[in-house]
This record gives C-alpha cells, structure tokens and sequence, in this order.
C-alpha cells in the first residue's frame, strides 16, 4: 500500500520535472517569461486525450500531444515575439486562460465542464503500463529523456545563442543571429514537452477536465523552477522533489482534504516568496530574472 | 441593446475601481501588481465578515472593509515588495511575488471561509426600475453612483493636494522627485494604501451585486489590469475609460457567444492591446515598453 503511495508520488514528481525542466528552457535559458506553460499542458492533454479516445495508439497520441503543443508555441510565439518582460508575461498568461475558456466551452470536442473519462492506459509493443510501478517507469523514462534533451539544448552551439539571446539581444542580433527564429523555436520546444507532460497526465488519471489547466497548477511549477534556480537543470530536479513531497506529511497529520487543498498552495507560495527575498537564484541558478 | 450597454457600465464601474488602484500603482512605483485582485477579494470577505457573521451594521462594517483592504495593501507592500525593490528586483520578480501573494492571500480566505459561495445581503431584492426600456435595480443605480463619485474624488485628489501631486511627480520622474525631496518609498507606501482603500470600496460593492468566491480576485485582477492597458496603463483616467470599455465589450460578446466566453474577453481584447497599441487609448508613450 505504501509502496503503491510512494510509487503514486514518483510519478506526480516526473511529470513536474518534465513541465519545469521545459518551462527552465524558456525562462531560464530563453529569458522569455511565459506564464502560458499550463496552456501548453492542456493542449498536450486533450490532444492525447481526444486521440486515445478515438482508439489511436499510445505512441501517436504521445507524439501527438507534443506536436499540437508545439505548434500551439510556435503560433503563440509570432506575435508575442517583439514583447518583453512582464508585458510577455501578461500575454502568455492571457494564453493560458483563452485554453482554459475553450477547453471549458467547446463542448462538442471538449465536453466542457463535464470532462473526458475513460482514457486507457498506454500500451506500448503489446506491453500494457495498466498498475503504477509500470506507469512510474513510463514516466521515469520520459523525465529524464526530457531532461537530456534540454541539457543537450542547452549545451549546444544553438544553447549559447538563446543564452546571448536572454542576456543581450541586440549584442545577438550584431552577431547575425536571428533573436526573433531562435525565441520561436525556443517556445515551441517548451511548449511541445509540456504537451508530452500533458498526455503523460491524461493517460495517468485517465481522466481531465478544464479544472485541471488552472493558473492555479501553474504555481508548483513556476515554484520549482525559481526554487530550482533559472537555467539550473539540477537544482530543478531536487526542487521537484520538495515541491511534491513537502505537502505531503498534511495528509498524515489527518487534516479534511478541504484544508489540504489551500494549505499545498500556502506552502508553494510562501516558497516561493521566501526564495525570491532571501535566495534569488534558488539552489543552482545561474542567472537572476530580469 | 441599452440594456446590455447598461449592464456592461455597471460592470465596467466596478472594474474601473480596480484598474484604477491598479494603475496608480503601476504609473507610481512601475511594476505589475498582481495581488492587487486578492486585495479586492479580501475586502469583499471583510464586508462579509463584520456584516453579515458579526452582524454590526452596514456603514461600521463598510469602514472596517476598507480599513482592511488598505492594510491589507500596505503590508504586501511593507514585508514583499519594499525588501524586493531594496535588493534591486526587477519589475518581472515583483510581478511574480505579487502572484505569489494572490495566491497565498486565496488560499487564505478559501481555507477561512471555505469553497462555498457568500452571499451579502444589505438592500432587499427589489425589483428593478424602469429605465428608457432597460431594467436597473436600486444598488446598481448606487454602485455606478459610488464608482463615479470615488473616480471624480481621485482625480480631483490627484489634481489638487500635496500628496496626489507627489505621487504624480514620483510617477513622472522618480529621480527629480527624490531631489526635490520627496521620498520615494514613502510615496510608494501611500499609493499602496490610497490604491487599496480603493480596492476595499471596489470589494464591498463587488460583494453586494455578486457572489462572493476565494477565487474571484484572480478574474477581477486580470479585468483590472486589461482596462488599465486597454486604457493606458500609466494615466489613471485611461484606466477608468478602458474598464468601461472592458464591461461593455463583455456585455456585448456575451449576447452573441456562450455566456463561458465572457471571461475570454478580457484576455483577447488585452492580447490585441499589448501586440498593436501596449501604450493603450490615452496612455503616454513614455512608460511603455517595447
């Protein structure tokens, strides 16, 4: 029972490490604060959703889910291109809550409000990952997969223009290169593996509905990722640890659920107040916001 | 068609009390007030509180509402926002603490007032009156009443006192204002309570004509700050302007969409305004960002 909890536990800390290391290659390798990463999510989520319910293979979906997401980037990435800061993140934000309103209303794909049940669990090779030790190796391998990629972005020739990008564009663009391309294809590589994140989610529960795509989900992650520190891959990883497993004793103290709900969000933004005061570049960062 | 324009000016009343907190705010101290909603929000669940739990009367409870809401403000300033400007954050660092603290401060009213919805009732249910063909009732006739007058009030106030002309000067130029000698932090203190206090009275109206929802800071900071931008976001008048716009435009759009659109409208009118007009109708061109 324990270990099933535990396992249970893993698997939330893949999927968070998925969507923070992707939202890190934005923030904090990018510099383009975007607060849209949850939409990006829920696109990931209904697309594989939508797909699996129609009987598509678990792959396609998977694939799926990151391309509709990407392209989601990418689109969102023209016309916010020329903004900057905070005036960025207001715009992405605004994203995120345009998915969450169509997610809600489009009731003939989404099913609104009522949600989509049912989704199987994935089934690769003729292997079934139906009980959560298989599902938790699924979702291992799909971090730390995340996690390399990311890495290997970042240490790229292409990682030292979105670098140059974050820290001084105009000095980027002196240099020939094209801010405007690099930040697209920046976002849209964000924002596809916040969709693998999102099938991940779908096919785990194997249910969603709009509720799950709040601003408010957005909270542990933009927590993990300043916790982490901006363009620290390793201190992400420790931080997606803390931030799922540090509510958790709540649970055992035998508080109502009615309490553990607003008391998780207490704990994540009281962190994230007290790392922004007292410890701005979190565990590992490299950079500080600006 | 009148009716829908008078509801949209009866909600573009109330978001005009918050967008112009918010703007006065930004035009002042420069960055995104992102708790500005929670603060509102609290506001709305002290009226609740004094009035309808601890039942002591309309007009003790109203001023204990907005004693509240001001405080409320001014310690968001004092214990977060102060010691961030001190170390030299950036605007974007202030927008994400305020986002921090919306959250914490939602969190806070759902785990006190739990998830339920409140209702205050201070005038009876009457029937609306008349008017050229549209339906109005009593308290929405006093909610435009009160917003105008409040509005009036804060324009003349920064027009003509000694504290509304320094914290336009500190808006203006920070540097020249210090030399002239006004200190800046404690001209940003009072923007925070004079913002705030407007909020508490934006909270106790808000908490008369609607329900009263732990969440529903998060939609009345994202109304607020759209008609703030849809206004321009440094001229408090702009502000006013781009929230009854905002109220109408909701209105508007939801005669002819699903009425679960109306919250997407804010988002998309905001989205049109940061990529072609980010300095808004009447805003200057100097605080804008590029």
């Amino acid at each position: 029972m324990i270990e099933a909890y535990l396992a249970h536990l893993l698997v939330l800390v893949c999927i968070y490490i998925v969507l923070a290391v992707s939202l890190q290659l934005s923030i904090g390798f990018t510099g383009l604060f975007n607060l849209g990463h949850i939409g990006f999510y829920a696109v990931g989520a209904y697309a594989s959703a939508l797909l699996a319910l129609s009987g598509q293979p678990f792959w396609l979906c998977f694939l799926a889910a990151g391309v509709f997401a990407g392209l989601t980037g990418w689109l969102l990435s023209l016309p916010t291109g020329k903004l900057k800061g905070d005036y960025l993140a207001l715009a992405t934000l605004g994203f995120s809550f345009l998915v969450y309103a169509v997610a809600l209303n489009w009731n003939d794909l989404t099913r609104g409000a009522l949600g989509l049940p049912g989704i199987p669990k994935p089934e690769l090779f003729g292997f079934a990952f139906s009980d959560t030790y298989s599902f938790l190796a699924l979702a291992a391998v799909v971090a730390i997969a995340s996690y390399l990629i990311v890495q290997r972005i970042a240490s790229s020739p292409f990682g030292r223009v979105l670098g140059s990008v974050r820290d001084d564009e105009l000095a980027a663009r002196t240099l020939g290169k094209n801010a405007a391309r690099t930040k697209s294809i920046a976002l849209a590589s964000s924002a596809f593996l916040a969709g693998l994140a999102g099938s991940l989610y779908a096919y785990y529960i194997t249910f969603i509905d709009p509720f799950s795509f709040t601003l408010l989900e957005l909270v542990p992650v933009l927590a993990i990722v300043v916790i982490g520190g901006l363009a620290s891959l390793e201190g992400t990883i420790l931080a997606a640890f803390l931030v799922v497993l540090l509510p958790e004793p709540l649970r055992f103290i035998g508080f109502p659920s009615s309490v553990i709900g607003p008391a998780r969000q207490i704990i994540f933004a009281l962190l994230l107040l007290a790392v922004l005061l007292y410890r701005p570049k979190g565990i590992g960062g490299k950079v500080e916001l600006d | 068609m009148l009716q829908i324009l008078l509801n949209g000016i009866i909600a573009g009343a109330i978001y005009a009390l918050v967008a112009a907190g918010f703007a006065l705010v930004y035009s002042t101290a420069r960055f995104v007030h992102f708790a500005h909603g929670a603060i509102v929000a609290g506001g709305a669940y002290a009226l609740f509180f004094f009035f309808e739990r601890l039942a002591i009367g309309f007009w003790p409870a109203a001023v204990l509402a907005i004693a509240v809401a001001a405080l409320l403000g001014w310690v968001c300033n004092e214990l977060v926002y102060k010691p961030l400007r001190h170390r030299g954050a950036t605007p974007l660092i202030l927008l994400l603490a305020g986002f921090a603290l919306l959250v914490l401060i939602e969190s806070l009213l759902l785990l006190i007032f739990g998830a339920d919805v409140k209702v205050i009732r201070v005038l009876p249910v009457e029937r609306g009156m008349d008017f050229f063909g549209a339906i109005i009732t009593p308290l929405q006739v006093v909610i435009v009443v009160v917003a105008a007058l409040l509005l009036v009030g804060l324009h003349a106030f920064m027009s003509f006192t000694r504290l509304g002309r320094s914290l336009r000067a500190v808006a203006s130029n920070k540097v020249v204002a210090q030399i002239r000698g006004i200190s800046v932090e404690a001209t940003y203190a009072k923007a925070f309570l004079l913002a705030s206090a407007i909020a508490g009275v934006a909270g106790i109206l808000v908490g008369m004509e609607y329900n009263l929802e732990p969440t529903m800071g998060t939609s009345l900071v994202i109304k607020g700050f759209t008609g703030a931008i849809v206004g321009g976001v440094d001229s408090v008048p702009g502000a006013i302007l781009g929230a009854l716009l905002l109220g109408v435009a909701e209105n508007v759009a939801a005669w002819y969409l699903p009425s679960g659109y109306k919250d997407a409208v804010a988002f998309v009118l905001l989205f049109l305004f940061l990529l072609f007009k980010p300095n808004g109708i009447m805003g200057s061109n100097k605080g804008a960002r590029k």
